[in-house]
């Protein structure tokens, strides 16, 4: 497998050391959203991959400031602290924002819905590949249902993330950011 | 401080990501070939997260109380009704249990059994859950410092919910009985037979290696047997919901996403997980050796 990735570019600077420290805090946040206890039924199986979210829009909008081995780092605490199996989470990650970094620029100034179907795209490919490396690793067959619900719920929660993450990035970077 | 050159910094930026890649690949690798290979770092970040999932999932919990009560509210003429119907039941139960409570304390001292072991609870709270559907875990906000060990089982009202597989300073895991790891020695009360609970990761663990499977019935009701020492006897499991080729599923007691509160329960046993290697001190170095499981004893 070829890992070719892509330079980051230059974008413009970020003085305040709370705009720079934005993406990695809502990646950390987005990390422990994830393994909140909601009392839904079925929920913890289903929980939206919030990470994966903050990953693809800082990505796109502000690699500069989501550096890899910070996502490496978040990923592997994630793996650590949820009890899943350990290193496959930052892979995913890693893998997903180098896929991302290869193509950003086709999502920069576009509609929401493109940059939303783009979104869907790596969740898919990004589900589909742990739960590849889950049942790999375990030697069993996990129920596939349930990773396609998570995709879906995944996708459906994303406009509201990225909402979110666009607003607070707005208001902590300016129009520049 | 020295700032790398230009092209040293474009080598570094090109380099890093694919390195990464390479160590979590790795790191899979490792995790997957010796498995307490991380127990003590996951058990220190775990530590280091659980104030701040403490606190974050207060106002989850606060949520579901307020939720809890609107319903209630709604509820209350019915509930009220069904209640004291059930009060007056418990009430004649109240008495034969009394009856039998003091029947077997008589007919234990004509035989001389041996005390059982008496039994210490902590109360925690779910902080957290795996997140995702290839663990099927609960991290509480109790570890070694309020007594909690390995292997110690994990109820609430209703039945067991799991065991405790690691253990931090002031947070702890609970394998579910749902989880693919999770296989627990069990006897369907109807028939006496034993069989093991083993979980496969879906809402319904199934029952394996039954003494005589063609005698299960749905609805029969499932406790823990004690054998293997893991568990003692005749804690609540579950109910046997369907019956397949595959072998017959149990519907847990405990309503799994809905756990709030969960006790901790000490017998005084050894638990069946091994405990982790003490690290042998040398005599005049480092004082006593270190003792195993030193935790969990009270």
């Amino acid at each position: 497998m070829e890992l070719k990735v892509s330079s980051i570019p230059s974008l413009p600077r970020v003085n305040s050391g709370l705009a720079q420290m934005l993406p990695i805090a809502t990646t950390v946040l987005a990390a422990l959203l994830a393994i909140l206890p909601v009392r839904l039924p079925g929920y913890a199986a289903l929980t939206p991959a919030f990470v994966l979210m903050a990953v693809y829009h800082w990505t796109i909008y502000r690699p500069d400031l989501l550096p890899p081995i910070g996502l490496f780092a978040v990923g592997l605490t994630q793996d650590l602290v949820a009890g899943t199996a350990v290193g496959a989470g930052a892979l995913v990650l890693l893998l997903a924002r180098a896929a991302v970094l290869r193509y950003r620029r086709a999502f920069i100034g576009r509609t929401f819905p493109f940059v939303w179907s783009g979104f869907a795209l790596l969740a898919g490919v990004a589900m589909l590949g742990l739960w590849a490396l889950h049942c790999l690793m375990q030697l069993s067959f996990f129920d596939f249902r349930t990773t396609m619900f998570r995709t879906v719920l995944t996708v459906a929660i994303f406009p509201v993330a990225s909402f979110a993450l666009g607003r607070t990035q707005r208001a902590l970077m300016g129009a520049t950011g | 401080m020295i700032r790398p050159s230009a092209p040293l910094r474009a080598t570094i930026q090109r380099t890093t990501p694919p390195l990464l890649i390479l160590l979590a690949a790795a790191i899979i690798l490792l995790g997957k070939a010796d498995q307490s290979m991380f127990d003590s770092l996951r058990a220190s970040l775990t530590d280091n997260a659980a104030p701040a999932l403490n606190a974050l999932s207060r106002p989850l919990d606060a949520a579901a109380t307020a939720v809890d009560r609107v319903r209630g509210v709604v509820t209350m003429y019915q509930d009220n009704l069904r209640l004291e119907r059930e009060n007056e039941r418990l009430l004649q139960w109240q008495q034969v249990a009394l009856k039998l409570s003091a029947d077997n304390r008589e007919l234990r001292g004509l035989l001389k059994a041996a005390p059982e072991n008496a039994m210490s609870y902590v109360t925690t709270r779910v902080i957290a859950n795996s997140g995702g559907g290839y663990v099927r875990t609960v991290m509480v906000n109790a570890g070694s410092d309020q007594g909690l060990a390995r292997g110690q089982a994990a109820i609430t009202g209703d039945g067991l919910i799991g065991r405790l597989t690691e253990i931090g300073s002031r947070s702890a895991r609970v394998l579910l009985i749902t989880d693919l790891n999770s296989r627990i020695p069990v006897v369907i009360q109807r028939t006496n037979a034993n069989a093991i609970l083993a979980g496969d990761n879906s809402e319904r663990p199934r029952l394996l290696y039954a003494n005589d499977p063609d005698a299960i019935k749905i609805g029969d009701r499932i406790l823990t047997s004690g054998e293997g020492g893991v568990f003692p006897p005749g804690l609540p499991v579950g109910t046997v919901a369907a019956l397949g080729s595959g072998g017959a599923r149990v519907e847990p007691f405990v309503e799994l996403s809905q756990l709030g509160y969960v006790l901790v329960v000490d017998y005084g046993l050894s638990g069946g997980l091994p405990q982790p290697a003490p690290v042998a001190a040398r005599p005049g170095r480092r004082g006593k050796p270190a003792a195993p499981d030193e935790a969990g004893v009270r």
